[in-house]
């Protein structure tokens, strides 16, 4: 038997044969012994092997305990998991800054536009002062007196950068 | 409680559970399937401390991918894919390792055994269960990994040639070639051991 003929009869066995070749081999394994008889040898090794891995024969355990065996996999899991960022602390400070920060800007803004309608309408000086919002910095304001030559910067507390970290708290430049 | 409701509760229902993030509940299901799992390793690795590890490692994937479990076929199933992965994965690099060509050694040794007379005793109506699984088990640990690779995927894992060619990266007919060797092979042993 040639080696290509075995494999065919393997095939034949395993079903991978198109209909019509598997027939063409169950009518020369019909004729053929050696070709007969090497298939009832791969039968039998296969009948062995479903033996060997059947569920109810199977003897394989895993040789470690459960709780042993699950605490490194869980460790793992842990390990690559993403965890998720915990949610911040609700203290004094946040609430300061969440509640009393844009408050106090308000305030600023409050005082400085009373102060600007209270000159205004002295009629001493037609544009005596301008109040100027950094917008970009809603911590910050500055207010610009040119009858007094005087720029004053207001800065929310707490500091949040640099310069408001080394200054005291109000700014006077001269011009 | 909650520990009972696991241990009571279908897979399919460990697996939705699972997905949701409850670690309790894919705990069950790796003690429903470890020593499947392990056992699929084994049986592919020959040796138990790289079973272990490569089984563990098939239970961390199976969580971090469980999302993508549709439930197209079982758990138990799609868990021992992901294991079976993993071993050919580690026998290519173990391969790799290796200076000697294995292809060479497979072709020669395959040359002798398609020569060989064939055994006409049937091994399942001599032996008993217990004598029969270890004479086996000895069988599959004289064979080269691609050998046993091929026998576990198609007996075991019921694949089909062209699947067991894609998971092993080679040919149908390499596949057909390395299956029918290790089949005779295994013949071959069976009836040595018998005598």
């Amino acid at each position: 038997m040639t080696e290509e003929q075995q494999l065919k009869v393997q095939a034949f066995l395993d079903g991978e044969l198109p209909e019509s070749e598997g027939q063409e081999v169950a009518a020369w394994l019909a004729s053929d012994s050696d070709a007969s008889a090497l298939l009832g040898e791969l039968k039998n090794t296969r009948a062995a092997l479903k033996e060997f891995d059947s569920p109810a024969t199977a003897g394989v355990k895993l040789p470690e305990s459960r709780e042993f065996y699950w605490s490194k996999i869980k460790r793992e899991i842990e390990r690559t998991t993403p965890v998720a960022a915990p949610a911040p602390k609700a203290s004094l400070f946040h609430w300061f800054r969440r509640v009393l920060m844009p408050l106090g800007t308000l305030a600023a803004l409050a005082l400085v536009a009373v102060v600007a309608i209270h000159s205004f309408s002295g009629g001493q000086h037609p544009m005596p002062m301008a109040a100027n919002v950094m917008l970009g910095d809603p911590g910050a304001l500055t207010y610009r007196d040119d009858a007094q030559d005087m720029t004053v910067v207001w800065l929310s507390y707490p500091a949040e950068n640099k310069f408001a970290e080394t200054s005291s708290g109000d700014t006077l430049s001269p011009k | 409680m909650a520990e009972f409701a696991h241990s009571s509760a279908e897979d399919s229902a460990l697996v939705r559970a699972s997905q949701r993030g409850d670690t309790d509940a894919f705990e069950e299901l790796v003690a429903r399937h470890r020593d499947k799992i392990y056992a699929r390793a084994f049986s592919m690795m020959r040796n138990e401390e790289e079973a272990i590890d490569l089984s563990q490692e098939a239970w961390v994937k199976g969580w971090q991918r469980l999302v993508q479990f549709q439930g197209d076929s079982s758990f138990a199933t799609w868990i021992t894919r992901i294991v079976i992965n993993l071993c050919l994965d580690e026998l290519r690099k173990q391969k790799r390792r290796r200076t000697e060509s294995i292809e060479e050694m497979d072709e020669e040794s395959g040359g002798v055994e398609r020569q060989m007379p064939v055994v006409t005793t049937n091994p399942t109506e001599r032996l008993e269960r217990g004598e029969l699984r270890q004479r086996i088990d000895q069988a599959l640990a004289q064979m080269s990994n691609e050998h046993r690779t091929v026998l576990v995927l198609h007996e075991f894992e019921e694949m089909e040639y062209k699947e067991i060619a894609k998971a092993m990266d080679c040919s149908i007919g390499t596949v057909m070639s390395r299956l029918f060797y290790a089949r005779r092979k295994l013949a071959s042993l069976l009836a040595d051991l018998k005598q």
